[in-house]
């Protein structure tokens, strides 16, 4: 690279490919970190339950959710090239990039996807952090919202479609980020007071063993529609880039490098686990019980599977949440600590703003520093931000050994209690 | 608000299906396990194994095992741009539209 550079004066041309290309690399790497943290997040949407009522090893769990997302993510061949325009206005209908994005290599594009992605990611960590399951699609739309916002103004977002279906950001995000966590949680809720009602006098020993294989079957479906479901958004967002930077012209498959990556990315990060997310939805909203488990992942992989069929969009994160809300209400007497739940919800709301917000600010970054090193810059902000909340997370480390000790016995709680 | 009136059209069906699959399922898988416990007899009591109940039971599990199968074939049809059709009641694969 070093000698094109030299002789760049008398070549532009060179020097404009080998900047987008230093981008590019940029956003791809980015753009499978940003698929890491969705599987790390959202292992808990399926083994959270399974753990919590040890009808699975914690490590076993998170081994076979993590190979289910991988399988899962291979089996989607579609091509889910259009994702972004369910948000934004950066790409066409058929998937190829908004012309007039693409001069100079494509690097507007890329800058918008590359800040969004930045978004995503660090609140991604944020909400790990905070032990809050946050949903990754709401992180990853947010970023490319205020990405966008910063940098093709207010109109660039698709607000509300053209309604002839139900389309952007209000119809394909928000909508079903409210109604999802309900109708999971009244299927949920029945599905526990049914079972409870059917199995009163059964001998433990038939339903314990019964209902270990009901949780983990159904939390196994749950694993596997996550995998084809989320695997593919970064697979259509690596290949919205390459499109962009005019090395892939193909708006009907997608490289298979492409899919090999993210769908390694995505069962790697399941595999490791976000144990905090994981104990928050396996220990701290409710006590759990192997029917309720059973009862939960069922009604997430039913209403997962029903809407996608139907094309409704909505939040892994959100159903699972739902769920296991609703089998704490649907079981008489059970514990359901409404205040860990409040701070979800709450968790919830901000995601999409905040997201959009960090996007936003690493465009404006990313745009005043300006080409190459702009985004390099924005890159290393966010190596920066992912360290810090990596080594912040060791003060108080919860994995695999902790994730199941009782929730009140935290720290603060016991300490409070004490002087109380 | 023609978003709300869609999204509110795409609720109630994925509500109704919810419960049958997400509820219904889980309720059939439980009414097997004590169909197996009243097939095994009563170990303190002393009572008789009951096969019918083991029978019944064995068929309530396939009967969920064939919903779960129904689930993945949506999932793997789906990636190969293929869709599920009820239009002759029993699912069929069909291309998607």
């Amino acid at each position: 690279m070093a000698p094109a550079l030299e002789v760049c004066g008398a070549r532009g041309d060179d020097r404009g490919v080998t900047e987008t290309t230093v981008v590019l690399v940029l956003v791809v790497v980015t753009a499978l970190g940003f698929d890491f943290t969705n599987g790390f997040h959202d292992t808990a949407n399926a083994m959270a339950t399974s753990i919590a009522t040890k009808a699975l090893r914690p490590k076993a769990a998170v081994l076979l959710s993590g190979m289910l997302n991988l399988i899962g993510a291979f089996l989607s061949v579609e091509v889910a090239l259009t994702v972004t325009n369910a948000v934004v206005k950066i790409q066409n209908s058929s998937g190829a990039p908004k012309p007039e994005l693409l001069e100079g290599g494509g690097s507007a594009l890329l800058l918008i996807v590359l800040a969004g992605l930045v978004g995503g990611i660090v609140w991604n960590l944020l909400t790990w952090l905070l032990g809050l399951p946050s949903s990754s699609s709401h992180a990853l739309f947010g970023g490319l919202v205020g990405a966008t916002i910063a940098g093709l103004g207010w109109a660039g977002v698709n607000w509300n479609g053209d309604g002839s279906k139900l389309d952007g950001l209000v119809g394909k995000v928000l909508l079903p980020a409210v109604m999802s966590p309900v109708i999971a949680g009244i299927v949920a809720a029945a599905g526990t007071w049914l079972i409870y009602k059917v199995t009163t006098g059964v001998a433990q020993r038939f339903t314990d063993n019964g209902f270990r294989w009901g949780q983990i079957g159904s939390a196994s479906l749950v694993s596997l529609a996550h995998g084809t479901n989320d695997a593919q958004k970064t697979m259509g967002v690596i290949t919205l880039a390459l499109i962009a930077s005019g090395d892939w012209t193909d708006t009907k498959t997608i490289p298979l490098w492409v899919k090999v990556a993210c769908a390694l990315a995505i069962a790697l990060g399941t595999y490791l686990g976000g144990w905090r997310i994981i104990r928050t939805l396996g220990k701290g909203l409710v006590e759990i019980a192997p029917p309720q488990g059973m009862a939960a992942e069922s009604a997430s992989a039913a209403v997962i599977l029903v809407s996608s069929h139907l094309g409704f969009a909505l939040s892994t994160t959100h159903v699972a949440t739902g769920s296991i809300l609703g089998t704490g209400v649907g079981k008489p007497g059970a514990l359901v600590r409404w205040a860990v739940a409040g701070r979800m919800v709450a968790a919830w709301l901000i995601t999409l703003p905040a997201a959009a917000v960090v996007g936003a600010v690493m465009w404006w970054i990313g745009h005043l520093v300006g080409g190459t090193f702009g985004a390099i810059v924005v890159f290393v902000i966010l190596v920066a931000l992912a360290g810090y909340m990596y080594l912040r997370s060791r003060r108080t480390p919860v994995d695999h050994n902790n994730v199941n000790d009782e929730w009140d016995a935290e720290p603060e709680l016991a300490a409070a209690s004490k002087e109380g | 608000m023609h978003n709300f009136g869609f999204a509110l059209e795409g609720a109630w069906k994925v509500l109704v299906a919810g419960l049958i699959l997400g509820a219904g399922l889980p309720t059939l898988f439980a009414l097997g396990v004590r169909s197996l416990a009243y097939g095994a007899g009563g170990s303190a009591s002393g009572a008789p194994a009951r096969p019918i109940g083991t029978l019944l039971g064995w068929a309530c599990f396939a009967v969920v095992l064939l919903g779960v199968a129904l689930g993945i074939t949506f999932i793997v049809a789906g990636g190969f741009g293929k869709a599920l059709s009820f239009e002759h009641i029993y699912p069929t694969v069909v291309d998607k539209h």
